[in-house]
C-alpha cells in the first residue's frame, strides 16, 4: 500500500519483463503490460462492476470456494486499487467457447457483415460492465503495450512458486478434495478471504473436527527437492494456534513433522507455546498413504510415528500439506533475458552468498526474497532492503529533495469558517443515503458557510469543486464526508496543501466504509448513522488548530559501532553511496568472529574465513570509510538526525553523526561446566575446533584422532537459559564433522532438530551423512552423557529414532556453543541510547517483519547479531539492510517531523515524570526549568504522536495535537446532539 | 427493566488509527452487514482512550461504550494498548460508582484485517446493551 502511493515508485502491474540490454548504471529493460480493460487512472474501486458482471469465472486464489467474477479484484488490499478483466472468464473474449464454437460465431458474423454494411463486428457480447460503471474506466480497446525503461540497476524479486502437491500422488492432492495446501488453507484463515478466517472442509464446506498437517512435502529428498523451505514449520504451528482459538469446533490439530526447524528469533517459544497449550500434537513421521474413507467421508492416513517406533493409523477430517517452495517457472527464461545464472534448482543464483546475500553474478542485478530459495518473511525484509541499498551505487547521484516551493499560506484566521463537501461516490453512497439530506444537515451545523455535494470527490473535478469552496467561502476549515481517511486523506489534504490552506484544518467524515457499505439493510438508521457522523466531524473541525510541519536538521553522515563482518559490510554499503562514514572498532583488528584465528572454513562453501574477511576489508577501505580501531564509544547523546557521539581510545573525539548502525555483534555461551567443559581435558567447544584446524588439525595426546562427537544446542534452547535457537551452530556442527570425517574420524552428532535451513546446508547435511557422520537424535527433556574422568571416552544416549541407546568412543567432545547477547555492550547501549532488549537478551527490532533493523529510537538502526543469533549470510544481509534503512534518512539534510504530536504545558505540569516512564519512545524527558524545579518535555523529533502520554497525565499538562480532548469531547457531544432538519 | 419497543442503543465507538478503525474499514471493503447503532470516534492509539471521553459518552446519553484497539503486542506504539486496559480499569471502576452495568463497557481487540470480527463485535456488543435497555444514565441526560 505504501509502495503503490509513494511518489517515487511507478507500479506496473500484469507486466512482464521481455527483454534486457545496456549494462550497470544504464540498462534498457523492455516491459510488456497486458491490458487489465480497466482504466487505472479512471476507476475509483467502487465495484458496481462485479455485481453487474452476470459471469463466474474460476478463482486460483480461492480453490474454488469461492466464485469470481470475470472482472474482479484479486484481493482487498491489492494496489493499484484497480479491477481487472479475466479474458478466459469474460463473455466478451470469447475464450471460453471451443475453437470450433468461435469459428463458427465468427463466420457468421462475417455473413452478416457482407449482407449488411452498418453491421459491427466489434460489439460486446455482454457490457454490463461497461454501462454500470459510472466512470467509463471500462475499456474493452486496451491493447498490450511495451515500454522500454531506463534504469540504472535492477531488482529480482519474483519470488516462489507453490511446488505442485498433485506429482506425488500418496497424497492425494488433487484427487481428494479434502487435501488441501498450506497457501489454500493460509486463503481460509484470511479475514478478508474466502470463507472470512474459518477453516472448511472444501467437499462440504463444514469446520473439520480434526486436522493434519504434513510437513516438508516436496522438501527434503521429496521430489526431487533436497533444500528445505523454512517457512513451513512455523507457519503450521501458527495456523494451528490461530485455527484453535478462533474455531472451538476443531478438537484437534496434529502436525507431521521431520525436524521442528524453529530457528528464527522467538520461534522455539511459540512452538513451546503451541505444546503447552496444547494447541496441536507433535507427530514425527510421514505418512505412507493417505486415503478417503467413504463410511463416513473421513481421511485415513498411515504413519509411522519414529518417535514411539509405532505405525498409526490417524483419522481426519482435513489434511493440510505444508508444500515447499519451487522456484518460479519463469525464473529460467528472467535469469536469461538479464543475464544472470540460476542453481541447480532453477533459483536465482548468486554470486557469493557469504559475501553478499543479494548480488547475482551480474553487477547491477540484485535479488532479494524467496527468488534465491525458500526464506522466512524477516529475511527478506532484510534482503530487500539490502539489495536497494547496493542498488543506490548504481542510480544517479542526484537525489530527492523534500518538496518544491511551498504556495503562500492562506489567511484562515478568525472564527471557523467550515465548508463541507458530501460525496455520492457514485451509488455507493448515494444509493443508500440521501446525499441532499446531509447536505442540508450539514449547512444547519454552527460554523458551516457552505456545503455542497459531489459525484466523486476524489475525482479531478471533485478536488476543483473543493478548491473553488475555498476560495470563494473563505474557508478556514474542511470536512469532507465520504470514505476512509486512512486512504483518502492524504489525498486531500494534498489538494488543500496545494492552496496554501493548512492541511491539518481537514477533518474526513467516514460515511461509505463505515456506513453505506455496512448497512444496506437499515437504511433509515444509516440515515441517522450518517447524519450524526456528520455532526461529529463538523464539531470537531470547528476546534482544530493549524499545525505546522517540522524540520531537523541532518548530519549526513553514519557512525557504525562494531567492525565485525557486519560492521563492516553496513560501513561499506554506506561509504560506496558516498555518506562520510566512520566505524569504531574497540579492538585493534577488524573481522570479529572471521578474524584468525577463530573460524577457519565457511560453510556450505568450504571458503577459507580469512580470504572472505580479506576481501570485505579491501572493499571498505576502498569505500573511503573511516576506519578507527582501538576505539571505543564511551557516550552518545541527541536524537534521529543529529547525535554526538564521544569517542576514547586512539582517538578521543566528539563526534557528530545523523545515523547510527550498532554491529558489535554477540557473545558465545559459556558451558559453565555443561558436559564435563573444563574438568575432562579433551571437552572443547566448538569455536575451540575452529582455532585447532589452524593448527593442523585437532589431536589428542599428539596422536591423530580416531573418534569425536559433537553435542548440539549447548546453551542454545534451554528452558531455564536461553530459550531461542543460535541458528548457526546447526550447518557449522555438520561443517566440522564432514570435516573431520573426510580425514577419517568417526564422527557422531547428537542433535535435538536437525536445523540445516540456510542455503546449501541441507546438502551438506545429507552430504556428511554419506560421508559416514552418524546423527543421534536427543530425546527432548534428556541430554546426552560424556563418560570419562580424566577425559572424555565415550559419549552415550539414547536415539530417540532408533529407539536404542547409542554409545561412541570420542576422542574429542565437541560442544557447539549458542550465541549470548554480548555484554556489557547490551546492557550499556541501552542504557546511553535507551534502545528496547527483548526478553532472550538481544536488542529488539521494531517490528519482526515489517521493520526488522530499526529500533524504537529512531536514526538507529541493527546489524547482524546484535539482534539475535544468526549465521554470517544473514549477518551480511541485515547489514546492508541497515545500511539502506539508514541512507534513507541520510539522503536528505533535514527530517520533516509529524506536527501532530504531544506537547506540554510547562505551567500546569509537576515533573512527576510518568509520561517519561510510560513512553516507548523516550519523548519526554524532565528538565530543571529552574532550581528545583522539573517539568516534562517532548521531543517532536521522538514523538510518535499515539497521545497515550496526554491521556495518562495526572495534571492534564500534556496535550495531544491533532487529538485534543476538546476535539474528542465535541465529537461526543455533537453525536448525542439532537438532530435539527 | 425492560426497553421500549422499537427502542434502539446508542453506542459509541473508541478506536485505534491502525488496528480496530482500520477493520470496521476492512467491514466495509468485504461488506459485511452489521448493527447501524453505533458512532465511531478515531484516535491514533488505543492508549489515547482515557477516562473522561467513556465517561463523557455516558454521562451525554451513551446506552453502551466500546473501546477498542490492536492485539496485545501488535500496537503500532508497542505498548499504548496495555496503557489502554489500565485506563479501562480506571474508567469501570467509576462506571460502577456510577451505578451502571458493566456489560455497557467492553474492551475487544480487533486487528486491521478482521473485518468479520468487528462487524460481530458491534452486533454482539449491539444485541447485549439492547437487552440492557437505556442507560441509568443517559434518560437523565434525555
Ligand atoms: S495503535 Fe492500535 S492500540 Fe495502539
Amino acid at each position: 500500500m505504501d509502495a503503490g502511493r509513494h511518489p517515487l515508485i511507478d507500479v506496473v502491474t500484469n507486466a512482464q519483463v521481455v527483454a534486457c540490454s545496456g549494462e550497470p548504471g544504464a540498462f534498457r529493460v523492455r516491459v510488456r503490460k497486458r491490458p487489465r480493460y480497466v482504466r487505472e487512472d479512471r476507476c475509483v474501486a467502487c465495484g458496481l462492476c462485479v455485481e453487474a458482471c452476470p459471469q463466474v469465472g474460476g478463482n486460483e486464489f480461492d480453490m474454488g470456494i469461492k466464485a469470481r467474477k470475470a472482472i474482479y479484484r484479486p484481493f482487498p488490499q491489492s494496489v493499484p486499487a484497480t479491477y481487472v478483466v479475466d479474458p478466459d472468464a469474460c463473455l466478451n473474449f470469447l475464450n471460453f467457447l471451443t475453437p470450433k464454437q468461435r469459428d463458427r460465431l465468427e463466420r457468421i458474423r462475417a455473413i452478416k457483415a457482407r449482407k449488411d454494411p452498418a453491421y459491427r463486428t466489434d460489439f460486446l457480447v455482454c457490457g454490463h460492465c461497461v454501462s454500470a460503471c459510472e466512470v467509463q474506466a471500462i475499456d474493452f480497446d486496451m491493447q498490450p503495450e511495451e515500454t522500454d525503461l531506463e534504469v540504472g540497476a535492477i531488482l529480482v524479486a519474483t519470488g516462489f512458486q507453490e511446488f505442485d502437491a498433485r506429482s506425488l500422488r500418496t497424497y492425494g492432492y488433487g484427487r481428494l478434495p479434502n487435501v488441501v495446501t498450506s497457501l489454500e488453507l493460509e486463503r481460509m484463515l484470511n479475514a478478508s478471504g474466502v470463507t472470512q478466517g474459518h477453516v472448511v472442509r472444501p467437499s462440504d464446506l463444514r469446520t473439520p473436527r480434526r486436522i493434519l498437517f504434513v510437513q516438508c512435502v516436496g522438501a527434503r529428498g521429496e521430489g526431487g527437492r533436497p533444500y528445505c523451505s523454512r517457512f513451513c514449520c512455523m507457519n503450521a504451528v501458527k495456523d494451528s494456534l490461530l485455527i484453535r482459538q478462533h474455531d472451538p469446533a476443531v478438537e484437534e490439530v496434529t502436525i507431521l513433522y521431520t525436524d521442528m526447524r524453529a530457528f528464527g528469533k522467538g520461534f522455539d517459544d511459540f512452538v513451546e507455546r503451541a505444546r503447552s497449550e496444547e494447541s496441536a500434537i507433535f507427530l514425527r513421521g510421514r505418512p505412507a498413504t493417505i486415503r478417503h474413507d467413504p463410511t463416513d467421508d473421513t481421511l485415513e492416513v498411515f504413519v509411522e510415528d519414529t518417535l514411539a517406533h509405532e505405525p498409526r493409523r490417524i483419522r481426519v477430517d482435513l489434511v493440510v500439506l505444508s508444500v515447499a517452495a519451487a522456484p518460479n517457472e519463469g525464473a529460467v527464461e528472467l535469469a536469461r533475458m538479464l543475464g544472470i545464472e540460476t542453481d541447480a534448482y532453477g533459483f536465482i543464483a548468486r554470486r557469493d552468498p557469504a559475501v553478499s546475500a543479494v548480488e547475482t553474478c551480474r553487477e547491477g542485478i540484485f535479488v532479494a526474497g524467496s527468488a534465491v530459495g525458500p526464506q522466512v518473511i524477516p529475511d527478506s525484509v532484510a534482503q530487500a532492503s539490502a539489495a536497494a541499498a547496493r542498488a543506490a551505487r548504481f542510480l544517479s547521484a542526484e537525489r530527492v529533495t523534500l518538496d518544491p516551493e511551498p504556495p503562500p499560506p492562506l489567511d484562515l484566521s478568525g472564527p471557523p469558517r467550515i465548508g463541507v463537501l458530501v460525496c455520492h461516490c457514485g451509488i455507493n453512497i448515494a444509493g443508500l443515503l440521501d446525499v441532499s439530506n446531509l447536505v442540508d444537515h450539514a449547512a444547519a451545523q454552527p460554523g458551516v458557510v457552505a456545503a455542497v455535494d459531489d459525484a466523486f470527490a476524489c475525482s479531478s473535478t471533485g478536488q476543483e469543486t473543493l478548491a473553488r469552496l475555498v476560495a470563494e467561502h473563505r474557508l478556514n476549515r474542511v470536512v469532507v464526508a465520504a470514505c476512509t481517511p486512512r486512504t483518502h486523506e492524504p489525498i486531500f489534504r494534498e489538494t488543500l496543501a496545494r492552496l496554501g490552506f493548512n492541511p491539518y484544518l481537514l477533518e474526513m467524515v467516514n460515511i461509505r466504509d463505515q456506513c453505506s457499505w455496512v448497512h444496506a439493510h437499515h437504511p433509515t438508521e444509516a440515515q441517522e448513522k450518517a447524519r450524526a457522523l456528520l455532526r461529529m466531524g463538523i464539531a470537531r473541525a470547528g476546534h482544530l488548530e493549524p499545525l505546522e510541519e517540522g524540520r531537523a536538521p541532518v548530519t549526513r553522515s553514519a557512525l557504525v559501532i562494531g567492525g565485525g563482518i557486519a560492521g563492516i559490510q553496513a560501513a561499506t554499503d554506506l561509504a560506496e553511496q558516498g555518506f562520510p562514514v566512520t566505524l569504531v572498532e574497540r579492538s585493534s583488528e577488524l573481522g570479529g568472529r572471521l578474524a584468525a584465528p577463530r573460524l577457519w572454513h565457511l560453510y556450505p562453501t568450504d571458503r577459507p574465513a580469512v580470504e572472505v574477511l580479506a576481501r570485505k576489508v579491501e572493499r571498505l577501505r576502498a569505500s573511503g570509510a573511516r576506519i578507527l580501531t582501538d576505539t571505543e564509544v564511551t557516550g552518545i547523546v541527541g536524537c534521529v538526525g543529529s547525535f554526538q557521539a564521544t569517542l576514547q581510545g586512539a582517538v578521543t573525539e566528539i563526534l557528530p553523526v545523523g545515523a547510527i548502525i550498532l554491529a558489535f555483534g554477540a557473545d558465545l555461551a559459556d558451558p559453565a561446566g555443561a558436559y564435563g567443559h573444563g574438568r575432562l581435558s579433551n571437552v572443547i567447544t566448538s569455536e575451540d575446533l575452529e582455532r585447532a584446524f589452524f593448527e593442523g588439525g585437532p589431536r589428542v595426546e599428539g596422536k591423530p584422532l580416531r573418534s569425536a562427537a559433537f553435542v548440539l544446542c549447548v546453551g542454545s534452547r534451554d528452558p531455564e537459559g536461553f530459550s531461542g535457537c543460535s541458528r548457526y551452530c546447526c550447518p557449522t556442527a555438520v561443517k566440522q564433522a564432514l570435516a573431520l570425517a573426510r580425514q577419517g574420524v568417526d564422527c557422531t552428532v547428537f542433535y535435538r532438530d536437525m536445523r540445516t535451513v540456510s542455503s546449501g546446508a541441507e546438502e551438506m547435511y545429507r552430504e556428511a551423512r554419506g560421508a559416514g557422520v552418524l546423527f543421534v537424535r536427543v530425546p527432548s527433556g534428556s541430554h546426552a552423557q560424556v563418560l570419562g574422568e580424566t577425559r572424555a571416552e565415550r559419549v552415550r544416549c539414547r536415539d530417540e529414532l532408533l529407539d536404542r541407546v547409542i554409545e561412541v568412543p570420542a576422542d574429542l567432545v565437541v560442544l557447539s556453543v549458542g550465541m549470548r547477547a554480548r555484554q556489557p555492550e547490551t546492557a550499556r547501549f541501552h542504557d546511553i541510547l535507551k534502545i528496547t532488549v527483548g526478553l532472550d537478551g538481544f536488542f529488539l527490532e521494531r517490528h519482526p517483519e515489517l521493520a526488522p533493523v530499526e529500533t524504537a529510537v529512531e536514526g538507529v538502526f541493527l546489524a547482524g547479531t546484535v539482534q539475535g543469533p544468526k549465521d554470517i549470510v544473514d549477518s551480511v544481509a541485515q547489514a546492508s539492510a541497515a545500511a539502506a534503512k539508514a541512507s534513507v534518512l541520510l539522503a536528505h539534510d533535514q527530517v520533516r517531523l509529524d506536527p501532530a504530536v504531544s506537547v506540554v504545558d510547562p505551567d500546569r505540569c509537576r515533573g512527576c515524570g510518568q509520561c517519561v516512564e510510560i513512553c516507548q519512545f523516550h519523548a519526554p524527558a524532565l528538565k530543571e526549568i529552574e532550581p528545583g524545579t522539573w517539568v516534562a518535555e517532548v521531543n517532536p523529533s521522538l514523538c510518535k504522536g499515539c497521545g497515550t502520554c496526554a491521556s495518562w497525565c495526572p495534571s492534564g499538562a500534556i496535550t495531544a495535537r491533532h487529538f485534543t480532548n476538546r476535539q474528542v469531547e465535541a465529537m461526543v457531544d455533537a453525536l448525542f446532539a439532537e438532530a435539527s432538519p | 427493566m425492560s426497553a421500549p419497543e422499537g427502542w434502539n442503543p446508542r453506542i459509541v465507538v473508541f478506536a485505534c488509527n491502525w488496528c480496530s478503525y482500520a477493520g470496521a474499514d476492512t467491514a466495509g471493503v468485504s461488506r459485511i452487514q452489521h448493527q447501524p447503532h453505533f458512532r465511531m470516534i478515531r484516535v491514533m492509539c488505543s492508549g489515547r482512550i482515557q477516562p473522561g471521553f467513556v465517561l463523557r459518552a455516558f454521562e451525554k446519553g451513551a446506552d453502551g461504550v466500546l473501546v477498542s484497539g490492536c492485539h496485545i503486542g501488535d500496537c503500532h506504539y508497542l505498548f499504548g494498548n496495555e496503557r489502554a486496559v489500565e485506563q479501562f480499569e480506571k474508567t469501570r471502576a467509576v462506571t460502577r460508582i456510577l451505578g451502571l452495568e458493566d456489560e455497557r463497557l467492553r474492551l475487544e481487540w480487533i486487528s486491521a484485517a478482521e473485518g468479520a470480527r468487528f462487524a460481530q463485535v458491534i452486533d454482539q456488543f449491539t444485541e447485549r446493551v439492547r437487552a440492557l435497555g437505556p442507560s441509568p444514565l443517559a434518560r437523565e441526560a434525555r
